[in-house]
């Protein structure tokens, strides 16, 4: 816990929105500057914008069947997305929008991927194995794999008839 | 995660699902079988993405209700977090609430 307050409050965000289909380049370059620019009043970053553009949406939102979609990646505090989320609401351009907190489980997930990489590590180190698997044994692995996948299959389709 | 989790889980209702590993009953659907492991921790995925549709779809069935494990075979920590990224798959119409 103490090692979170050190980090400030800095934290990561992701933001999701979309906009009705029609949506001029214009219009979207507008609303990016008038996202940036909140972003700056809070003294945050922004990380990476990126434009998934047209996608069907899975049920209507606003009377609309597709929708432009635009992910920003922010760095900032936590005020900004309050800020931000009353912004968006109010804009008709956005039919629908969602700001997620990421830097938490990013840093989950990162821990337990490192956590995995160690224990495998130190358990083939014990096994006088050098600590990461070479090329040729990840393609005897890939290899064996395939076998018993496929010798089941057969028994099953064997037992069957 | 353990193999005590796995074994314990099958109780009650689940009970169907499990018996298919002992083959034979399994008659014309032998190969149907259902192998019970989490595909989250077999295929070491850390982060389950919310934008990643691909990766949510098999466990959305045709009505966009979000598949018990005791049907999936995901494991509990798995399943939380399959949740709630199903939930903001939803928000943002990546996913549907509801298929009638």
């Amino acid at each position: 816990m103490s090692t979170r307050r050190h980090m400030s409050n800095v934290r990561q965000y992701e933001l999701v929105y979309i906009t009705p289909a029609e949506t001029t380049e214009e219009a979207l370059a507008e609303l990016h500057q008038q996202v940036v620019a909140v972003v700056d009043r809070f003294g945050g970053t922004i990380e990476k914008t990126e434009s998934w553009g047209r996608r069907r949406l899975t049920y209507e939102i606003a009377g609309q069947r597709e929708g432009v979609y635009v992910l920003e990646l922010i760095n900032g505090p936590a005020a900004l997305t309050a800020e931000l989320d009353r912004r968006l609401r109010v804009l008709d351009i956005v039919i629908r929008h969602m700001i997620v907190r990421v830097d938490e489980e990013l840093a989950i997930a990162d821990r337990a991927r490192t956590r995995r990489k160690t224990a495998m590590a130190a358990r083939r180190v014990r096994r006088g194995l050098p600590p990461e698997p070479t090329e040729s044994e990840r393609q005897r692995r890939a290899e064996e794999d395939d076998d018993a996948d496929g010798g089941m299959e057969q028994m099953f389709r064997g037992g069957d008839r | 995660m353990s193999d005590m989790d796995r074994d314990s889980r099958g109780g009650g209702r689940s009970g169907g699902a499990k018996r298919e590993g002992g083959d034979k009953a399994g008659g014309r659907r032998g190969f149907f079988r259902r192998r019970r492991v989490c595909k989250f921790c077999v295929e070491k995925i850390d982060y389950i993405n919310y934008k990643d549709v691909k990766m949510l779809a098999p466990f959305i069935p045709e009505r966009g209700k979000i598949q018990p494990r005791r049907i999936s075979g995901v494991c509990a920590t798995h399943q939380r977090a399959l949740q709630t990224a199903i939930k903001r798959a939803r928000q943002i119409a990546l996913v549907p609430y509801v298929t009638d």
